[in-house]
């Protein structure tokens, strides 16, 4: 499979978004981008994506690089959800998901018994199957990011990048999909990477840690190693510590009133 | 939502597909029967099966039933145009004048009329004694060259949606001026040949309009079945449009190229009809619903529908003075768009 980034430069006119950054995705792990408003995560995902022109480096899928592939064989093997996006007038749970198949089907081709199943599997996954009629636009923010979620699994591809998927889902939902995410790299061997802002979520669901900033990486490696450095304080610039959980994960503790002045 | 609701907005609606086709028909038998000559009913049909003496078979032959059906053809490829426009825009308020066409259009046909009048020597202040056989061709071309601009500084600057519609309206805008300024610097009495145009008119359109405008019909509905997904696509933003598998410029320049096609003919056809590619999509959308696919052929029916019932209030309210129907879509469109801004407040 392995997606892979090579020293990879992106800049938006002075703007320095990527700093020759490399990484390399592989199949059954999750990645969690961790970093400031800023830091690169997003633009990192876009080129992950085949959707940022890189200034310097390049993203190649099976060694072939990114922009060389079509759109539509590319969305067959990597799914990319970005932050916030749009929903069109008047489509229901169900027929966004189904815009998952998009790649799968020809311009004249109707949904075969395999898309239609798919497409239950995926509102199953995400527990849509009962909001499944239900207009986009009447739904909560968590649902909405649900049913979102449930297209890009529609894809039915190994890759799957996600621009903060957790960011407007409650604590329950939040979880809920952190272990779909989970459990989709362990039972599938999906290779996931995901931007997120929650420190400890990211450091539980991650088999890789990676910390950006200013679009140059800091540390990757695991969560455990991650708490045996000061990164997240220097980085964040708060005074943390990190504390055992009863999982044996790392739990990073900022208390409040002690952002350095 | 409760679920009854969700039933009917699953069952095909049958009964809009049915009352849109009635009343498109309706209106279009309406416009046939009625016009500013009373002719019966019987001496019409004899007409139409071709025994009607000659003088009906002049003007339901000869006059009403091509003007119709150029109203027709020019409302579905207005009304389609406008549909795809504001899809790929993502601009609800999106139609050709928004892409410059009817601008480019204008600007091409008073350049055109205003060489006509001194190359010819005329001082005749109709239209018909200038060669109007060309401005189809002339406005047709003028629509395409401004189209094209924008459109190919759209994809130079990869311009995102936005940007192409402000570009396109700054363009238009531009184009008009320099229109109005030659309407203005050339005085008044050649005034009234630009305005008649102008206004959008199905006055003396005859067969000829309509062999002009069928081959653009013709095609551009044909090339449709094939854009349906890709359209419903571009919808999306381009980051998830393309991550869905969607070649995103392939299709957004293919789709702006049919939409531009269709509304340049017709412009070239019947002068600027204004609100017609703004106001049909968003009927076609309210009644076709989530069923997307049927988008497309409401917008063809309502457009059709709407330019014939235009013209025809437009023939028979004003008596032996016609109201050009550009000036009956705007009377009717404004107030709707007023509901729009509304709507989307």
């Amino acid at each position: 499979m392995p997606l892979r980034a090579d020293e990879i430069t992106i800049k938006y006119g002075a703007m320095t978004a990527l700093d020759g950054l490399s990484i390399e995705v592989r199949p059954g792990e999750i990645t969690s981008l961790i970093g400031p408003n800023g830091s690169g995560k997003s633009t990192a995902l876009h080129a992950l994506a085949g959707l940022a022109r890189c200034t310097r480096g390049t993203v190649s899928l099976d060694t072939r690089p990114i922009e060389t592939w079509r759109r539509r064989d590319l969305a067959k093997r990597l799914s990319f959800l970005p932050q916030n996006p749009t929903s069109p007038e008047n489509m229901s749970v169900e027929q966004l998901v189904r815009q998952g198949r998009f790649a799968h089907l020809g311009l004249f081709q109707s949904f075969s018994r395999k898309d239609l199943a798919v497409v239950d599997w995926a509102l199953e996954q995400t527990g849509l199957v009962a909001l499944s009629d239900r207009d986009l636009a009447s739904l909560s923010g968590g649902e909405r990011q649900r049913a979102w979620i449930a297209a890009a699994l529609a894809q039915e591809a190994e890759i799957l990048l996600l621009d903060e998927p957790t960011s407007f889902l409650d604590i329950g939902h939040q979880v809920e999909v952190l272990e779909l995410l989970d459990r989709l790299s362990t039972e599938r061997g999906i290779a996931v990477v995901l931007a997120i802002h929650d420190l400890n979520h990211a450091m539980a669901v991650a088999d890789n840690v990676i910390l950006l900033s200013k679009g140059k990486l800091i540390f990757e490696g695991r969560s455990q190693e991650l708490a045996n450095t000061s990164y997240l304080q220097t980085t964040f610039a708060v005074h943390g510590n990190f504390e055992a959980s009863a999982s044996g994960e790392p739990y990073f503790r900022v208390p409040l009133a002690s952002t350095p002045t | 939502m409760t679920s009854s609701t969700n039933n009917a907005t699953r069952a095909t609606p049958t009964r809009a597909i049915l009352a849109l086709t009635l009343l498109a028909m309706g209106l279009i038998l309406v416009a046939v029967l009625l016009g500013v000559v009373d002719i019966p009913m019987t001496e019409v049909i004899a007409a139409l099966t071709g025994n009607g003496s000659e003088q009906s078979d002049l003007i339901i032959l000869t006059i009403r039933l091509p003007r119709i059906l150029t109203g027709i053809l020019a409302g579905i490829h207005f009304a389609v145009a406008g549909t795809l426009l504001q899809s790929i825009t993502r601009n609800p308020l999106a139609d050709p004048t928004i892409i410059g066409i009817s601008q480019g259009a204008t600007l091409a046909v008073t350049v055109f009329l205003f060489f006509a009048v001194y190359r010819f020597n005329s001082d005749a202040n109709t239209l018909y004694t200038l060669p109007v056989s060309w401005l189809p061709f002339v406005g047709c071309v003028g629509g395409l060259m401004s189209g094209l601009v924008i459109y190919s500084l759209a994809i130079a600057k990869r311009m995102a949606a936005l940007q192409l519609t402000l570009c396109g309206i700054a363009i238009g805008a531009f184009l008009h001026a320099i229109a109005m300024g030659i309407v203005v610097g050339w005085g008044s009495s050649r005034f009234e040949i630009v305005m008649q145009w102008l206004s959008g008119s199905l006055y003396a359109r005859g067969w000829e309009h309509v062999l002009f405008l069928l081959p653009f019909t013709v095609a551009g509905l044909a090339v449709l079945p094939a854009l349906y997904r890709p359209v419903l696509m571009l919808r999306f933003d381009e980051d998830v449009a393309r991550s869905f598998g969607l070649s995103y410029r392939l299709y957004f320049s293919l789709t702006l190229g049919v939409a531009s096609i269709l509304a340049a003919s017709a412009v070239g056809a019947v002068g600027p009809l204004i609100f017609v590619g703004l106001v049909v999509p968003h009927l076609a959308r309210f009644v076709a619903g989530r069923h997307f696919a049927l988008v497309i052929p409401f917008a063809a029916l309502i457009g059709a529908a709407l330019v014939t019932g235009a013209d025809l209030a437009g023939r028979l309210v004003g008596g032996p003075e016609e109201i050009p129907i550009g000036v009956v879509t705007a009377f009717a469109g404004a107030p709707f768009l007023f509901f729009l801004l509304r709507r989307y407040r």
